[in-house]
C-alpha cells in the first residue's frame, strides 16, 4: 500500500472519536450480518455489543440500557421492522439525545430519501457494510450530531426562535451541513408562523441546487397560505421530478381538498398508497377521503390495510377503526360495526379519553345512515348522558360531530350546548361561527342559533377585555389571577391562552423570574400549540419565556454508565 | 401524470428473482467479510494459499458488484423512480470509503494506491452510488494493472472529475468505443449478456447522468494514457 493513504480515514477537522468505550447494539434476523457487524464493529475497538435477532428483542434491550450506537436492520422478518423499532424507541424515550441511530437495508429504499417519516435514523447504510464505510458513516453522523445538538436542544424546548438563530450561526461554521441547516431553519421558520423566513432559507437551497424538498416546502407555504393552485402546480412538479417523492403526493391531495376536489384528491392519495402503502397516516387519509365521496369499496380497503399496517406501530390510529365501521353501517353490518367500536374502545382508552365519546358517534351515525332511527335515537341518549357525566370536552371537531348527530337524532338542548362551548372558546374565528350556524340551519334553529352565537361570543369578549385592561392598566397581579379564572372558564379558547401567557410574562419581566408562573406559563403555551401549531405568537412568547428564566448551569453530557 | 405499477402478469415472479438476489448479496457480504479477515489475519508472513484468497476476494467483489448494478438497474436506475439521493458531500469522506473498500484487495495484491485530490471540496451527489461506481472502477484496475493505481479527484470548469488510472496495458478499443459512444449519448453497443464489463459501465453512465446540474448531466468516459500511461476511468460531475 502506498505511504500516501492513511489506514484509518482521516478525522477532517474534529476531534477524533472514542468508538472504543461505546454501547453498541445490533439489530439483524440473519446471524451471519449481525457477525459480521459485530466484526467491524470490534475492528473499530469497540467492546460491548449487544445484539437482536427481532425488534421485540431490540425494544427489550433497548427498554434496559442506553446504547450509543444502534445498527438496525430495516427488514427484520415478522413483526416489527426497523422503522418501527425506532419510531417506538423515540416515543418511549429510550434513546439518548446523542445515541446514533444507523438503518441498514439491503438497498437504497424510496423511504429513506423522501424522507417523509416523522422519526428519520441518524444515517442510512447500505449492505454490505464494510468497516471504511461504517467508521466514515460513524464519525459523520457524530459530529453532525454535536453541530445540531444545541439547535435540537431548543427544537426540543419549543423556543424555534433561538433554534434559528443556531442554525445561523452553524451556517457560517460548517459548511458540509449548510444545506441541512437551512432546511431545519426552514421548518423552524415555518413552526414560528414566519413563512416568509422559511421561503428565503428554501430559496438559499435552490440557489446551491435544486432539492425537491426545498421545492416542495416551497409550495407548501403556498398551500399554508390557500393559493391551492400554485401549491397544486409545484408539488405536480416535483412529482413529475421525481415521483417517489411519496410526501409530495400527501401535500398535493392536500392542496385539492382546499380546491374542494376530493375525486382528484382521494385520486392522488391512492397512488401514493400503491406506491408506498405502509404509511399509517396515509392510508388513514385515503380511508377518510373515499368515505367522504361516499366511495365505500375503497374506504374499506384503506381503513383495513390501515389497520394491518399499524398492528405493530405506535402511530396506529382509532379512526382507522371508527372510520371502517361507518363502512360496515353503510355495508349493512352493525354487527361488525359494533365489534370494532368496541375494539377501538378497548385498545385507544389510555392514549385518547374521548374514544368513547368518539365510538357513540359513529354508532349514531352506523343507525342513523341504515335507517335505524330507533337505535340511533338510543345511541344520541346515551351520548347525552356521556356528555353529562363529564365536565371536559373535547376537540373542536368532535364536538360539532356530535352537536350534528344530536340533532340529527332529535335531542335538541345538549347540542346547543355544545355549540355554545364551541363558540365560547373561538369568538374570533369567522369561518368556525359560519359553520356552527350552519348546524343550527340544518337543525331548523336558525335565529334560536344565531341568539346562542352572539352570546356566547360576547361572554367571551368581555371575558378577554376585563383582563386586556386590568394589564394594560398595571394592575398585574389582578390580571394574572383574571386570566386563570377565564382560562378555566374557556380552557380552549387561544386568544385568551395567548393574553394569559402575554400577561404572565408581564409579570415576571416587572417583578422578577417566578418558577411557579413560568411553569404555568410553559403550560399554557403547550396547551395553545396542541390546539393549533405553528403560531406566531407562540413562537415569540416561548422566546421572551426563554430569556426570562435564570442562566442553566452549562450543560454537562451525561457521563452515568447506564447499561444494566 | 403517467398511471403507476401497471401490474405485470410477471410482478410476483419479479419480486421473488429480486428477494433472492438480497438474499444472496446476504451470502456475499458475509463471504467478502471473512475474506477480508482472513487475508488481514494471514499477517505479515502469508503462507502459500494468500494470493488464491486474494483471488476469491477480487471474485467476490466482482459478484456483489454485478448483484448489486443489476438489483440497482431492475430498480431502474437512470429514470425518476429510482430513490436517488443526492446530499453535499467532503471529497475526504468520498475518497476515504473507497479505500477502504479497496484496502484489503490492493494490499493482498501488491498493489500501491496513490490517492489525490483537494479534500475540503464539498459537492452534491448520491454518495451511495458514487462510491459504489468508483470502487468498481478501483476493482477493475486491480485487475488490469501491473502495480499501481491512482485515485484522482479535483473542480475542473463547474464539474468534479475523478479520475481512477493503472500502469497496465489500458483499454481495448471495443470498450473505448463504448465509452465514446456513451458520452454522445446513443446506444454503446456492448452486449450485456457476453459482456460482463459493459455491465459496469453502463451502470456507470447511468449513475453519472442522473447527476444533473443547471442543464449539465455527469458522464463517464474511457481513455488510455493518463499519469502511468495505462487505462484511466473519468467520472464528471456537474
Amino acid at each position: 500500500m502506498n505511504a500516501l493513504v492513511s489506514n484509518a480515514p482521516a478525522q477532517t477537522k474534529a476531534e477524533p472519536i472514542d468508538w472504543a468505550g461505546k454501547n453498541y447494539l445490533v439489530v439483524d434476523d440473519f446471524i451471519g450480518v449481525r457477525q459480521l457487524l459485530r466484526e467491524a464493529l470490534r475492528s473499530l475497538g469497540a467492546r460491548n455489543i449487544d445484539q437482536a435477532a427481532s425488534g421485540g428483542e431490540a425494544i427489550g434491550l433497548l427498554a434496559k440500557t442506553r446504547y450509543d450506537v444502534v445498527l438496525c436492520d430495516f427488514n427484520l422478518g415478522d413483526g416489527k421492522n426497523g422503522q418501527q423499532v425506532l419510531e417506538e424507541a423515540r416515543v418511549r424515550n429510550l434513546l439518548l439525545p446523542s445515541s446514533v441511530w444507523m438503518m441498514v437495508s439491503a438497498e437504497k429504499s424510496v423511504e429513506s430519501v423522501m424522507g417523509a417519516a416523522e422519526h428519520q435514523p441518524d444515517a442510512y447504510l447500505v449492505k454490505p457494510i464494510t468497516e471504511g464505510v461504517l467508521l466514515t458513516r460513524l464519525n459523520r453522523a457524530w459530529h453532525r450530531k454535536q453541530v445540531f445538538r444545541p439547535i435540537d436542544q431548543a427544537y426540543a424546548e419549543k423556543d424555534y426562535l433561538r433554534a434559528a438563530r443556531l442554525c445561523d450561526e452553524q451556517i457560517g461554521a460548517s459548511r458540509v451541513h449548510e444545506v441541512e441547516l437551512l432546511r431545519m431553519k426552514a421548518r423552524l421558520m415555518e413552526k414560528s408562523g414566519e413563512p416568509e423566513k422559511a421561503r428565503e432559507a428554501y430559496e438559499r437551497v435552490l440557489n446551491q441546487r435544486e432539492y425537491q424538498w426545498a421545492r416542495a416546502g416551497l409550495a407548501k407555504i403556498r398551500l399554508a397560505n390557500g393559493e391551492f393552485e400554485a401549491a397544486r402546480q409545484m408539488f405536480q412538479g416535483v412529482i413529475a421530478e421525481n415521483r417517489y417523492y411519496i410526501d409530495a403526493y400527501d401535500q398535493l391531495a392536500l392542496a385539492w381538498q382546499g380546491m374542494g376536489k376530493l375525486e382528484e384528491a382521494c385520486s392522488v392519495l391512492e397512488r401514493a398508497a400503491r406506491l408506498s402503502p405502509n404509511s399509517v397516516p396515509r392510508q388513514r387519509n385515503l380511508g377518510l377521503v373515499c368515505l367522504k365521496l361516499g366511495n365505500v369499496a375503497l374506504a374499506e380497503k384503506a381503513f383495513r390495510k390501515c389497520i394491518a399496517v399499524g398492528e405493530y406501530s405506535v402511530r396506529r390510529t382509532p379512526d382507522a377503526y371508527l372510520g371502517l365501521a361507518r363502512v360496515c353501517g353503510l355495508k349493512n353490518d352493525p354487527k361488525e360495526a359494533q365489534a370494532l367500536l368496541q375494539a377501538a374502545q378497548r385498545d385507544f382508552s389510555e392514549a385518547h379519553p374521548d374514544i368513547d365519546l368518539r365510538a357513540k358517534i359513529t354508532e349514531g351515525l352506523v343507525y342513523h345512515e341504515s335507517g335505524d332511527y330507533r337505535r340511533a335515537r338510543k345511541a344520541g341518549d346515551e351520548l347525552e348522558a356521556l356528555l353529562g357525566a363529564r365536565e371536559d370536552r373535547p376537540d373542536t371537531e368532535t364536538c360539532l360531530e356530535m352537536a350534528t348527530l344530536l340533532f340529527a337524532v332529535g335531542v335538541k338542548e345538549a347540542p346547543s350546548e355544545l355549540l355554545c362551548y364551541v363558540i365560547r372558546n373561538n369568538h374570533d374565528n369567522a369561518v368556525l361561527l359560519d359553520e356552527v350556524q350552519a348546524i343550527f340551519d340544518k337543525a331548523r334553529l336558525t335565529d334560536e342559533g344565531g341568539d346562542l352565537i352572539r352570546s356566547s361570543k360576547k361572554e367571551a369578549a368581555d371575558l378577554m377585555n376585563q383582563g386586556v385592561l386590568l394589564w394594560k392598566t398595571g394592575k398585574l397581579q389582578e390580571a394574572v389571577d383574571w386570566m386563570r379564572e377565564a382560562r378555566a372558564r374557556l380552557p380552549n379558547n387561544q386568544r385568551i391562552l395567548f393574553n394569559a401567557a402575554q400577561v404572565l410574562v408581564s409579570h415576571m419581566r416587572e417583578r422578577g423570574f417566578d418558577e411557579a408562573l413560568s411553569l404555568e406559563a410553559h403550560e399554557v403555551l403547550a396547551h395553545v400549540d396542541r390546539l393549533q401549531p405553528g403560531q406566531q405568537r407562540f413562537a415569540q412568547l416561548m422566546e421572551q419565556l426563554a430569556v426570562l428564566a435564570p442562566k442553566a448551569e452549562p450543560e454537562t453530557p451525561p457521563a452515568v454508565d447506564t447499561r444494566a | 401524470m403517467t398511471p403507476v405499477d401497471d401490474p405485470a402478469p410477471s410482478q410476483d415472479l419479479l419480486l421473488f428473482l429480486a428477494s433472492t438476489a438480497h438474499d444472496m448479496k446476504n451470502s456475499i457480504s458475509v463471504l467478502s467479510g471473512t475474506l477480508e479477515r482472513l487475508l488481514v489475519g494471514a499477517g505479515p508472513h502469508p503462507d502459500a494459499a494468500y494470493p488464491q484468497m486474494a483471488q476469491m476476494l477480487y471474485q467476490t467483489r466482482r459478484l456483489n458488484d454485478n448483484l448489486m448494478q443489476l438489483l440497482a438497474l431492475y430498480k431502474r436506475v437512470g429514470t425518476p423512480e429510482y430513490p436517488f439521493d443526492v446530499q453535499p458531500i467532503e471529497a475526504a469522506q468520498l475518497l476515504d470509503q473507497v479505500v477502504s473498500l479497496g484496502r484489503v484487495l490492493l494490499d493482498a495484491k501488491g498493489i500501491a494506491l496513490e490517492v489525490e485530490g483537494d479534500r475540503d471540496l464539498i459537492w452534491h451527489l448520491d454518495e451511495d452510488l458514487i462510491v459504489g461506481v468508483v470502487s468498481h472502477a478501483v476493482n477493475n484496475a486491480a485487475h488490469y494493472t501491473r502495480d499501481r493505481i491512482r485515485l484522482a479527484l479535483r473542480e475542473a470548469g463547474g464539474l468534479l472529475e475523478i479520475r481512477v488510472e493503472d500502469n497496465g496495458d489500458g483499454y481495448p478499443q471495443p470498450l473505448l468505443d463504448a465509452g465514446a459512444a456513451g458520452l454522445d449519448g446513443a446506444a454503446s453497443g456492448i452486449d450485456f449478456r457476453t459482456n460482463s464489463a459493459g455491465l459496469g459501465l453502463h451502470f456507470s453512465r447511468e449513475v453519472a447522468r442522473m447527476h444533473r446540474h443547471r442543464g449539465r448531466e455527469g458522464s463517464v468516459r474511457l481513455e488510455n494514457g493518463g499519469a502511468f500511461g495505462g487505462g484511466c476511468f473519468v467520472l464528471s460531475l456537474p
